[in-house]
């Protein structure tokens, strides 16, 4: 599928009628990358009733939209969308292909990406076009550079250059919805998708109630690590103590200057388990490469040392301060503001300066 | 039924990963069990308690490594995986989540045939043979072999009515026992697959999926695949699963028909299985383990080399890139900023500034700082300072 190959897709998830943030960011990733190329961004919509959806979809990036409109696609049901979108890759033959990485952008990319025996790269932070030169495969321009954490300290950069579409999952938190354009206008394009019986159904779909946390929504994120176990010289400490004192900088935020201010907790505080955490810090307030990638305003990594794995969920916050008594720990490489001191001693500190800091609105 | 758990691998250590050119060299490495995969055998235990059969674990890396890092799974007698298999072979070294999904179902698929073949050979020599002492060798051998299940030859007390002893009895016709060998080996073409969500090195989480699709078109039929499944159940004849699965704010319920794949997430707790399936567990066991695993070279598993490995796989990794470029700084009780507006000003004949509050205090000659600091224009970076960037 070399040749002719053109167009960026980007596929579209909604929720009630309205496309959701995670596939905003990725038309968003998909126009960066179609603007360097030159070319189309194609947004690909499976349901039934799509067309207000394919309008957004124009407003927010896509020059063209290719759909599938019919009660079968009502429910997500991924056999029947995973034939139904490489029916279309292998009639339109996109350059490259964009899904978010959730759930069930997973889902389809990778079984989708086997079936047209091309590469996937899932979790990219970054994409780029560049011209990539191989010694052993020759020189290929205009390349899609698919940038995703590695497994050692940094991030790799992985192309895929003999295959189409070139194939990547973007990691939610990483890329800007784009402002919507209510004049914009773009192609809708009917696409016509034999059905079939397949070997597995939809019982049921049951929506679970919102989270409790909105971690990628906050404005304000105030995360805990490991550090927070121990005072500055060395003495152990109740961590329920640190949460509290979280809790009133969180609510001294929230309440001056209203602003969403959420919790947050490094892997190694989530994975201690710690009694006194007990009903406190779970996997949903982790942030990192395993758990939820985070861009707030306004970030603070408290006792954090700051691993690759958190600093990549965590890179694009606007600004960052940092509190750790080794001066040498990770985060500080990162962050706009780095405390060195002992936590439980600049805390107090830090909700004292909420409270005194002017220009409340 | 046949359970073929999927197992990988993994660096036991972030800080001491080897790798050749973007590809992790596994052979050098201390390595353990993917932390995920963990679930994906309980849910296969699971599997064997409720239907009976077989967990045959299917791995992919240097055996050397692997062999002795699968030693513990086999766990107890009546718990664990019965059989292991290592796909390894140079060819398949480097390979990304396609390469590697493709050995993985060239693997699947010779599990699924080596256990169909010997219901078609049982079959043959009772068809050949007739009533003979042929038959119950034949029978004897594959069982000792751990490849006849105990509904079609068994030498345990408990079972006396297998298909091959009611018919060396006598109690059935050729016809009939080839007629429920047939049905026996389409039992077995309802096989389940199950495997982690993810692998903590890849992360990708991608190969569970492909497997499905690989295995798929190897077997020319279509075989669905649930990922992050947290709940499941199978039915008593063992021709379907309902699988609860959680896609961002929705849990879905997906009914499979075997067979099918399933990738386990780590939300998963196994279900009680009721004890009056018992004997039909019993009559879909196999004798016992294998404790010893087998390696599959490329060739074993008649796989095009082309697809295999670093040749095969569709991706290539690059150079890496360093994380997070070191933001302008202002380091709390540490770093020299200036604490008002500061309008240009001319020292030792050249200009300097303006200089905007809060601006960190570089280039500027050590005389000028010095008055700076003397007229409180410059002084560290303080909480108030940090406040107002933050909140002003």
């Amino acid at each position: 599928m070399t040749y002719e190959a053109k167009d960026v897709w980007v596929y579209l998830q909604y929720n009630e009628g309205v496309l959701t943030k995670d596939s905003l960011e990725t038309l968003a990733a998909g126009r960066r990358v179609a603007d360097k190329m030159k070319q189309k961004v194609v947004g690909i919509l499976l349901g039934e009733g799509v067309e207000p959806l394919a309008e957004q979809a124009v407003q927010y990036g896509a020059d063209e939209i290719l759909y599938v409109d019919s009660p079968a696609f009502r429910a997500y049901f991924n056999l029947r969308y995973i034939d139904a979108i490489f029916a279309m890759v292998k009639e339109r033959r996109p350059y490259a292909f964009l899904f978010a990485a959730n759930e069930l952008g997973k889902d389809l990319a990778a079984r989708i990406a086997y079936r047209a025996v091309t590469g996937l790269a899932t979790d990219n932070v970054q994409l780029e076009v560049e011209d990539y030169t191989n010694p052993a495969l020759g020189s290929f321009k205009d390349l899609l550079v698919q940038i995703r954490p590695d497994f050692g300290t940094r991030l790799a950069r992985i192309y895929t250059p003999r295959h189409r579409p070139q194939m990547a999952t973007v990691r939610p938190g990483n890329f800007t919805p784009l402002q919507p354009d209510p004049k914009r206008k773009g192609k809708l394009r009917e696409f016509e998708f034999e059905d079939h019986d397949y070997p597995a159904r939809v019982k049921e779909v049951v929506e679970l109630p919102p989270p409790e946390l909105d971690l990628s929504g906050a404005d304000v994120v105030i995360s805990l690590g490991l550090g927070i176990l121990k005072d500055g010289s060395g003495h152990p400490r109740n961590p329920r103590e640190a949460y509290r004192l979280a809790e009133q900088l969180r609510d001294a935020i929230q309440g001056k200057y209203h602003m969403k201010a959420v919790i947050g907790a490094s892997r190694a505080l989530v994975y201690a388990e710690i009694k006194e955490l007990e009903g406190l810090v779970s996997k949903a307030n982790q942030v990192g490469q395993t758990g939820t990638t985070v861009s707030p305003k306004l970030y603070f990594a408290l006792g954090i040392s700051g691993a690759l794995q958190h600093r990549v969920g965590m890179l694009r916050s606007g600004k960052v301060v940092a509190v750790n008594t080794d001066p040498n720990a990770p985060i500080f490489k990162i962050a706009h503001y780095p405390i060195v001191g002992d936590l439980y001693e600049e805390f107090p500190k830090l909700i004292e300066m909420v409270g005194r800091t002017g220009h409340a609105n | 039924m046949l359970i073929i758990a999927l197992l990988k691998g993994v660096p036991a250590r972030t800080t001491q990963v080897a790798q050749i050119g973007g590809v992790l060299n596994r052979e050098v490495m201390d390595l353990v069990l993917n932390p995920h995969d963990s679930k994906a055998i309980e849910a296969a235990d699971f599997l064997k308690r409720r239907i009976g059969g077989k967990i045959i674990a299917l791995t992919m890396g240097p055996d050397m490594k692997l062999i002795p890092l699968m030693k513990p799974l086999y766990d107890a007698e009546v718990m664990g995986v019965d059989e292991e298999y290592v796909l390894s072979d140079k060819k398949m070294a480097g390979a990304d989540t396609w390469a590697t999904a493709y050995a993985v179902s060239l693997g699947a698929k010779k599990v699924l045939e080596m256990h169909t073949a010997p219901i078609d050979e049982m079959a043959e020599t009772i068809r050949k043979s007739g009533y003979s002492d042929a038959v119950k060798a034949k029978a004897a051998a594959l069982y000792q072999a751990n490849l006849l299940p105990n509904r079609v030859y068994s030498e345990l007390p408990s079972v006396r009515d297998s298909i091959v002893q009611r018919f060396l009895k006598g109690a059935i016709t050729v016809e009939q026992a080839v007629g429920e060998l047939a049905k026996v080996k389409e039992t077995l073409s309802r096989f389940i697959i199950v495997s982690g969500i993810k692998t903590t090195d890849g992360e990708t989480g991608s190969v569970g999926p492909q497997v499905a699709e690989g295995v798929s078109e190897l077997i020319g039929k279509i075989l669905p695949h649930a990922t992050y499944v947290e709940d499941f159940d199978i039915d008593d004849a063992a021709t379907k699963v309902v699988s609860e699965r959680r896609i961002g704010q929705l849990l879905q319920k997906l009914e499979m028909m075997l067979p099918a794949l399933l990738t386990i997430s780590t939300e998963y707790e196994p279900r009680e299985s009721p004890a009056a399936l018992q004997p039909e567990v019993r009559y879909n066991n196999y004798r016992g383990k294998i404790l010893q695993a087998k390696k599959w070279t490329a060739e074993d598993l008649a796989a095009d080399v082309q697809k295999l490995g670093l040749a095969g796989s569709p991706t290539i990794v690059g150079t890496g890139i360093d994380v997070g470029k070191p933001p302008i700084q202002k380091s709390l009780n540490h770093s020299l900023v200036f604490l008002k507006l500061v309008p240009q000003i001319e020292f030792e004949g050249k200009k300097y500034g303006p200089f905007e509050k809060g601006q960190l205090v570089t280039d500027i000659p050590e005389g000028l700082s010095t008055r700076f600091k003397k007229d409180g224009s410059v002084g560290v970076f303080g909480y108030d300072m940090l406040g107002e960037e933050l909140f002003g």
